[in-house]
């Protein structure tokens, strides 16, 4: 696992694509928090996690995810991947925590927002604390998602639209019925925000980011005879 | 040692690779031989155990690469067709990344790389990215990918295809170098490359082994009748009337005239006999002047030609048996249906 995680994390930051992610992310943080924050005069730090996991993470998440199996696909470059003597666990979940450690420094990044906010009042810090590590299940369970549909083809293009769109139909689905909610990504999110530490989603967060990697696994193994 | 035994790969209905059996010594250098599309590369990704056989086993130094992938992979050094690279990465970390990939232990991994990269002569260019290197140079960087820890196997599809001549010529002395104390496995559509580095042939064509041989007795195999190359003076037209003379002769064949008078003919005659000493006896007796003559060689090329030739004929005549006894069971059953709606009526 670590060779790969090790050599993913490298390429996100030898290309574009690690400085794009972030640069946007924060650039999107500072626009939501200063409208949820410092216009209104408010210490609720909580929501701008929620508001950008609704507005911003749906939509660059998958350049994150887009390229992990696909590239590799197209390029031939599995055939080193998948004839080298490693184990298909290690490989998926060595590309699964590379773009998981991107979001993570991302949100250590943000910790300089809640500085700013500091300055002002010290908000409620363990709310925030438990929001930022919702936030943190919630982008495995879609990186998750979107190393599934990258690895299910070899256009990136696709992959990247398949999975903004399954997102977006999460997130507006429980508008039509209310047992959407389980399966809405955006709404296993929305209760930590409210300062309780919610032990059912985050089991269930959880569950969805180990089923979308381990399908990914077999997905990966079946390619062997389908190939 | 590479055991391959009873291996078919289908894709649906179509079969790739259609029950091929062979083995390879430790140390032997054997190579691939097969048009487009006869099954090198699938053959060659089922022993690196990239793609699944459908049916047989395969073998690597004693691991089963589907039972012991990891060990059996660990056996292999492989350098796939169309020299994928990640070419975002230099030359030294690609190769290192392979050496990891490998799990070439942390203390040998440094001096395992620069060997790998002296080896391939990459030195020059090690810190260069991989996507502004020209594509010998490509080539170089995926071989010494597959060569970086030294695997006991090495496994090359197409490795001097896109080189320049004096290119070649170094990496196929390097894969020469490597037959030494490795077992290589090459694939080429390149006839001479084989014969020159190969100790042992396997020709493949529409997913069936044809042959398993060394170039040498291929090349005799094949042979089938005789070929003398003759440049001659004959003013008195006699070369016509050969054949009479010399009762041997299958075909004489005018080739050529020349710039200086003389003529090139050519003349075959059956593999067992050879007809030189006597065209030396007789020609000057027929009044005519030998300036050259020389026996044309069957190479590897002809060989495998003929070889794949036989192979399609084959299969042709099997198909149309098979379509012909497909129609007269259709004609058949059509036959009977009709009778049975008759009886219905």
């Amino acid at each position: 696992m670590w060779p790969v995680l090790k050599k993913e994390l490298k390429t996100y930051f030898l290309s574009p694509i690690g400085y794009v992610f972030i640069g946007l992310f924060l650039a999107m943080f500072s626009i939501l928090f200063y409208i949820t924050t410092i216009y209104q005069g408010m210490t609720t730090f909580q929501y701008v996690f929620y508001y950008s996991a609704m507005y911003t993470v749906v939509f660059i998440v998958p350049l994150l995810t887009m390229r992990m199996f696909a590239e590799e696909r197209k390029n031939g470059t599995e055939q080193l991947l998948l004839t080298s003597p490693r184990s298909m666990i290690g490989i998926v979940l060595g590309k699964f925590f590379a773009a998981v450690l991107v979001i993570v420094i991302t949100e250590i990044l943000t910790l300089i927002y809640l500085g700013i906010l500091c300055y002002f009042k010290v908000p409620d810090l363990a709310t925030i604390a438990v929001t930022m590590f919702g936030f943190l299940l919630l982008t495995m369970a879609y990186i998750a998602f979107g190393m599934l549909v990258s690895s299910l083809t070899e256009n990136q293009i696709i992959a990247a639209v398949v999975t903004i769109a399954a997102f977006v139909l999460t997130w507006l689905a429980p508008n039509l019925s209310l047992s959407f909610v389980s399966i809405s990504l955006i709404e296993q999110f929305y209760p930590f925000a409210t300062g309780v530490f919610p032990i059912a989603q985050t089991i269930n967060l959880l569950s969805m980011t180990i089923m979308f990697v381990v399908i990914t696994m077999i997905v990966m193994k079946r390619r062997k005879l389908v190939k | 040692m590479i055991e391959v035994k009873n291996v078919t790969k289908k894709y649906g209905n179509f079969v790739a690779v259609n029950n091929i059996s062979f083995t390879v010594k430790d140390g032997e250098v054997v190579g691939f031989l097969g048009p487009n599309g006869a099954g090198k590369s699938t053959t060659m990704n089922m022993i690196t155990g990239f793609i699944e056989p459908t049916e047989g086993s395969i073998v690597v130094n004693g691991y089963d690469v589907l039972k012991k992938p990891i060990q059996a992979k660990k056996q292999i050094g492989y350098m796939p067709e169309g020299v994928p690279l990640y070419t975002e990465l230099t030359v030294k970390e690609f190769i290192t990344y392979m050496a990891e990939l490998k799990r070439v232990k942390r203390k040998e991994r440094k001096e395992k790389v620069e060997k790998a990269i002296e080896e391939t002569g990459l030195k020059d260019v090690e810190k260069k990215l991989i996507r502004n290197l020209s594509r010998g140079y490509k080539q170089r960087v995926s071989l010494a990918g597959a060569l970086v820890g030294d695997p006991e196997v090495i496994i090359l599809d197409e490795p001097t295809v896109g080189l320049d001549p004096k290119q070649i010529t170094e990496i196929r002395k390097l894969i020469k170098n490597l037959g030494k104390n490795h077992t290589v496995i090459l694939s080429s559509h390149i006839l001479s490359e084989v014969s020159q580095i190969c100790e042992r042939v396997i020709i493949i064509n529409k997913g069936n082994l044809i042959a398993i041989d060394t170039p040498e007795n291929l090349e005799k195999k094949t042979e089938e009748k005789h070929v003398i190359l003759l440049t001659v003076e004959d003013q008195k037209g006699n070369m016509e009337k050969l054949k009479k003379d010399i009762p041997e002769i299958t075909e004489c064949k005018f080739v050529k005239d020349n710039e200086d008078g003389t003529k090139q003919y050519m003349i075959e005659s059956s593999a067992d006999v050879d007809l030189r000493k006597k065209l030396f006896d007789i020609l000057p007796k027929k009044e005519i002047t030998i300036f050259e003559l020389k026996k044309a060689e069957t190479s590897l090329e002809d060989a495998f030609i003929t070889l794949i030739d036989k192979n399609t004929v084959k299969e042709e005549k099997q198909e149309k048996v098979e379509e012909k006894s497909k129609t007269k069971k259709k004609d058949k059953e059509e036959k009977k249906k009709d009778k049975e709606k008759g009886g219905k009526k």
